[in-house]
């Protein structure tokens, strides 16, 4: 039988008392006003969430894959947007330097963005290249000791207050994949804009900015990997990105299902509290088999990545099921509260938004059927 | 000179569910340090940094408060060390039978100059453990702490009472309860949690210590108290000053009010 470690019920324990009182209080709000809550940020820091995935000796808490996902799930249960924070956050940013960096990359930027000091985003979608990442359009010309990049990049999660991005752009003449390298962009590089974030269904919160490169000059050692190595790291990072998002799906419908319970036993129709009505009870029963059903693949998923056993396919699983299944628990959370969860007055309405992504970023469901579907007709 | 704080393992109150009935149902509440006396251990702390004293935790219950989970989640919050004192014959512990328990942990550990608690406990919200167990140490007692001063084992104690904040003075050693909100309980943190298993963790029976327990009588049953019966008053009219001149009637109809 699976069961977490003590220290992983700990950490639990832990990211749920500091989101109940520190990050619940904010979910409407931010939500409501379309702002990042860049006030929790030194906070999830103090707590040592920036730097989960990060090694000590850089500053970070150097977590198991299964602790990082109860902690995606568990700031997701309370606030989608501090979930992807933290998960684009890591995930993006932080793996692949600490997979794919130098020893010079890893002091410069890691002990910055494992104490919050500097937040970190990825950049791989382009206007013309979503779930077709290959064919990205940026590119990157080598010019001595440096590489000059040009191109537009969208939906860069957390770019609106990010410092350090992972960037993918085309370096050499190679077709397709094979062209495309990695590299670290900081921040306040000349050419280097960010636009206006995206207004959005849901996880209003998370900023969402266009990436602008005009002749961006970056040093030559901003290389991450070797040139050429830019698909295998973002496919690499995605996986583990991947099982991020679906712990995010879980928490989003955890959460949801907590609202629908306490609100089936506070609201009399009838005379009698709504639990007690069976359609109740089944949808009760629905939602709790297909929460845990999720929260074991995400699980799998992480523990496969921690042992060093290839995950991409259980990543891409977990990521599938939790997504759609977070957008069903959260529209049956809405049908079990009637009028009342269709309006802004009753969490459930902001699942059912934010659960709607996870269906699409990081690989929409489309992609995931298309990597699990040929994995078995090789 | 050691800095102990006794702390209480049990079932979240917050976790349990209340049925509509009234019953309170703690299946599927899971244990936990009482928020009470995590209180009590960041003040320790506090004071344990300023001090440079030993800061050791010390709990009696059942099997459940020797498992590995409540010995971190103690650890994790910031102890040094814990010493648990774990026996089938706690399991349902009274207040006289803990406070012998952890009276025979203080013997045991020695050379300690301020005891701290919560000043309630997390499941029958009894008040009494203090002054019991400070009767059995033979210790001064103070409760409704909210602020502690060490300077070796002299104290300054800020404690609430009726009249507003008394100052106190004292030499150890002192049994102290500490309020719900002397101080704000810190969430353990990552790496706390993670470094909590590579502290010490002591577990001793009674019999290691030579404790018999006290017979603390028997409880035949219990039974809820009636409250009053509802009035079924209902009000249904959006207006405000229409819905509490309905209530004020209403009220008065009762005899709740003078007419």
């Amino acid at each position: 039988m699976f069961g977490l470690t003590d220290e992983q019920e700990l950490i639990r324990s832990s990211v749920r008392e500091f989101s109940e009182a520190e990050v619940a209080p904010l979910a409407a709000e931010i939500d409501r006003d379309h702002r990042p809550p860049l006030e929790t940020i030194p906070k999830l820091a103090e707590l040592g969430l920036l730097g989960i995935l990060i090694p000590e000796q850089y500053g970070g808490t150097e977590m198991d894959s299964v602790s990082y996902c109860v902690v995606i799930e568990e700031l997701s249960r309370c606030c989608a947007t501090t979930g992807v924070m933290v998960e684009a956050h890591s995930s993006l940013c932080t793996w692949p330097i600490v997979h794919f960096g130098t020893e010079e990359h890893k002091q410069r930027y890691l002990p910055d963005l494992a104490s919050g000091v500097k937040m970190g985003a990825f950049g791989l979608t382009e206007p013309g290249a979503g779930s077709d990442a290959g064919a990205l359009a940026t590119t990157a010309r080598r010019d001595g000791d440096e590489f000059v990049l040009n191109g537009q990049k969208v939906f860069i999660t957390g770019g609106g207050y990010s410092e350090v991005f992972i960037v993918f752009a085309r370096s050499t003449e190679a077709p397709g994949t094979k062209g495309i390298s990695a590299f670290i962009v900081d921040r306040d590089t000349p050419g280097f804009t960010i636009g206006e974030g995206e207004r959005k269904l849901g996880i209003r919160g998370s900023s969402t900015p266009p990436l602008m490169f005009s002749d961006v000059r970056i040093p030559a050692t901003n290389l991450l990997g070797r040139e050429g190595q830019g698909f295998e790291i973002a496919m690499a990072t995605l996986d583990g990105g991947r099982t991020g998002i679906a712990a995010q799906a879980v928490g989003i419908a955890q959460g949801a299902f907590e609202a629908a319970i306490d609100y089936a036993q506070q609201r009399v129709q009838f005379g009698k509290p709504l639990a007690a009505l069976q359609a109740i009870q089944w949808m009760i029963a629905d939602m709790a088999t297909s929460i845990d059903a999720g929260r074991l693949l995400v699980y799998q998923a992480a523990d496969l990545e921690d042992r060093g056993i290839p995950h991409g396919i259980a990543a891409a699983q977990a990521k599938l099921f939790c997504g759609e299944m977070a957008s069903a628990v959260a529209g049956k959370a809405i049908q079990i509260h009637g009028g009342n969860g269709y309006t802004e007055a009753y969490p459930v309405e902001r699942a059912y938004r934010d659960a709607k992504i996870t269906e699409i970023y990081e690989g929409t469901s489309e992609i995931q059927r298309l990597v699990i579907g040929r994995s078995f007709l090789r | 000179m050691r800095i102990v704080v006794a702390y209480q393992w049990a079932c979240d109150p917050q976790e349990a569910l209340v049925s509509s009935d009234g019953k309170i149902d703690f299946s599927r509440a899971k244990p936990t340090i009482s928020d009470y006396d995590a209180v009590a251990i960041e003040m320790g702390c506090h004071l344990a940094e300023a001090t440079g004293a030993e800061l050791i935790g010390i709990s009696a219950g059942g099997e459940a408060v020797a498992t590995a989970i409540a010995t971190k989640a103690a650890l994790a919050r910031g102890l040094h060390e814990v010493f648990v004192v774990s026996d089938p014959g706690l399991d349902s512990a009274g207040t006289l039978a803990t406070a012998v328990t952890l009276k025979a942990a203080i013997d045991n550990l020695g050379d300690v100059g301020l005891l701290l608690t919560g000043d309630s406990s997390l499941d029958s919200g009894s008040k009494t453990l203090v002054a019991v167990l400070a009767g059995l140490l033979g210790w001064p007692c103070v409760t409704d702490v909210m602020k502690v001063t060490m300077d070796g084992d002299s104290l300054t104690i800020e404690r609430t009472i009726p009249e507003g904040i008394q100052g106190l003075h004292l030499h150890g050693p002192v049994l102290v309860g500490v309020t719900s909100d002397a101080v704000k309980a810190k969430v353990p943190g990552m790496k706390d949690v993670l470094s909590a298993g590579k502290k010490p963790a002591r577990v001793v029976s009674l019999l290691d210590l030579g404790v018999r327990l006290p017979g603390e009588g028997e409880i035949l049953s219990v039974e809820k108290m009636a409250g009053p019966s509802r009035q079924q008053i209902r009000i249904n009219t959006e207006d405000p000053a229409q819905a509490a001149a309905e209530l004020v009637s209403a009220l008065r109809a009762a005899g709740a009010l003078d007419a």
